[in-house]
């Protein structure tokens, strides 16, 4: 059934490829660049953040009034403020681009979970970061979210009511909450940078940054969206702790789970929320294919033939996943090549993917995937050329 | 004529393309080897196919900027330069060599392409034997019928 889905949303995903790269060229398909589209927009977020860390100010009183001065009376302060705000809807839509999208082709299988794992910390802590930040403007939707957030977080039975105090600083919505929230809006958006070390150390050459023309376009879009008087961020109401919030507008990127909360029990949506995001956890070990349907796709981690090895590097530069690494040569060596190279290929097992790239790179035939060696490639070459002509 | 066609088991899928012996039902010149990524081939093994018998070789990835590995595409595309480059000091004519990308679904483009491959290869003068030793030995004028 799960495979079958798959395939089915494989299929789906590339037709939609094909259609795209009948517009554009396929090196500007937004699809081949969704993780550089994340990062584009992480870098928006970071610059219009710090800009408009200059005036906030984390209290309760001051929260609500340096947004509205910021938007109304600073020029073009709303166009900063939108900016922030309409790229963090672009860089939630792009990181679950690049989540379904990786997904769906097959993107996470063998040595390949590292980057997946780290993705969904990712994920998690964008999100985390989107309702904080939503939560800084503390005007009447702010309250709302928060009230719910604490409400979640009190549904969690022996931890919940420690987990409240921890995260409003007191028992009740007070002046200590605000600067708590700064902090996890900021502290964990620098922390993302670490775990965004964790998602490239293996990836030779990552497409961190879109082709120019996806930045200036995404970067206008997101300006127009933040300087038309429709889309315009504005200051709401602003919070009365104590009073209950009838209503207030909805991002639907970052707010889905606070609108649910108005239908189910908050422990159902908290629950729900951790089930799916701890099935995240589990798709790189969930196989579309059993290992003898994999043929060829399943060949084996790549070994390295020692007689054969010269130390010339090639592989150790083609190898998109830095699976190879050049050692010390350990010993004289009884063949040729090996007594007179200086360094020697040695293939990390936990890195190597099973692609066979670096067989093609190596031209001394010092790499061989187990499962499909060189002699049965050269046999099927002998094949093709013996068979019997084909009556055309 | 004989082609042999190195595809990527991830690009696009020869399952109905193929017939029992591997060769393509639209081009039955043409035989089919599946392999785990289009960078897995050692220009050496094109130059050994074209030595072997072959008229022509090509290698099938996925569509540039889209391989499920990343970078076996571009690297492939490069490596099938440089040996356009070296079958040229060899005397041998590198259009018998290309380098095509197609995804998973785009079965009629490959058709397509492949045909077109196969009139550029039929258009070929017939190598002419070198008189010094050759590197690569030209195609056996009967195994080209």
């Amino acid at each position: 059934m799960y495979r079958r889905a798959l395939t089915w949303l494989l299929r789906q995903t590339l037709k939609l490829d094909v259609s795209i790269n009948r517009v554009y060229p396929t090196d500007w398909n937004p699809l081949y660049y969704t993780g550089g589209l994340s990062h584009f927009f992480l870098f928006v977020l970071v610059i219009s953040g710090i800009l408009l860390l200059f005036y906030y100010v984390a209290s309760l009183d001051g929260a609500y009034a340096s947004v509205r001065y910021l938007t109304e009376q600073v020029p073009y302060g709303f166009i900063l403020r939108g900016i922030h705000r309409y790229a963090a809807d672009g860089f939630i839509i792009a990181v679950l681009l690049h989540l379904f999208r990786n997904w769906f082709t097959d993107r996470y299988l063998f040595a390949r979970d590292g980057p997946w794992i780290s993705g969904m910390f990712l994920l998690i802590l964008g999100g985390f970061i989107g309702i904080n930040g939503y939560q800084m403007v503390w005007d009447q939707r702010a309250q709302a979210i928060t009230e719910i957030f604490v409400a979640i977080l009190q549904s969690i039975p022996l931890a919940g009511a420690a987990l409240v105090r921890l995260f409003l600083g007191s028992e009740g919505i007070s002046g200590a909450m605000l600067p708590r929230i700064l902090f996890l809006h900021v502290g964990t958006a620098s922390f993302l940078y670490m775990l965004l070390w964790w998602h490239y150390v293996r990836i030779r050459h990552p497409k961190i940054w879109p082709p120019a023309t996806w930045v200036l376009a995404l970067l206008g879009l997101v300006i127009l969206l933040s300087a038309l008087p429709g889309t315009r961020p504005t200051a709401g109401a602003a919070a009365q702790p104590g009073v209950p919030v009838t209503s207030y507008p909805l991002d639907v990127f970052f707010l889905l789970p606070f609108w649910l909360v108005s239908y189910l029990p908050p422990i159902v949506v908290g629950v729900g929320l951790t089930v799916l995001l701890l099935l995240g956890y589990v798709i790189p070990y969930l196989q579309r294919e059993e290992e003898p349907q994999m043929g060829v796709r399943h060949a084996g981690i790549a070994q390295v033939i020692d007689g054969n090895c010269t130390g010339c590097e090639l592989c150790y530069y083609d190898c998109p996943y830095d699976a190879i690494v050049m050692v010390p040569s350990p010993h004289p060596g009884l063949t040729k090549a090996a007594a007179n190279r200086k360094l020697l290929a040695a293939v990390m097992d936990s890195r190597c993917v099973e692609c066979g790239i670096c067989i093609g790179a190596c031209p001394f035939e010092a790499l061989e995937l187990p499962k499909f060696l060189e002699a049965d490639l050269t046999r099927r070459i002998a094949e093709a050329i013996q068979a019997q002509p084909a009556t055309a | 004529m004989k082609v042999i066609g190195f595809v990527c088991d991830w690009a696009v899928s020869t399952e109905a393309l193929l017939d029992a012996q591997g060769r393509l039902l639209a081009h039955p010149s043409v035989h089919v080897v599946r392999i785990p990524c289009s960078g897995f081939m050692r220009p050496d093994w094109l130059e050994e196919s074209l030595r072997a018998g072959a008229d022509g070789t090509f290698v099938t990835g996925c569509p540039y900027g889209d391989c499920l590995n990343r970078e076996g595409n571009y690297l492939m595309r490069d490596r099938v330069e440089q040996l356009a480059r070296r079958l040229q000091r060899r005397r041998v004519d590198p259009a018998r060599v290309a380098m095509f990308a197609h995804g998973l679904h785009d079965r009629q483009a490959f058709l397509e392409e492949v045909g077109a491959f196969l009139r550029r290869l039929e258009s070929l003068p017939q190598p002419a034997a070198p008189a010094a030793r050759p590197a690569v030995r030209a195609a056996a004028p009967e195994a080209s019928e």
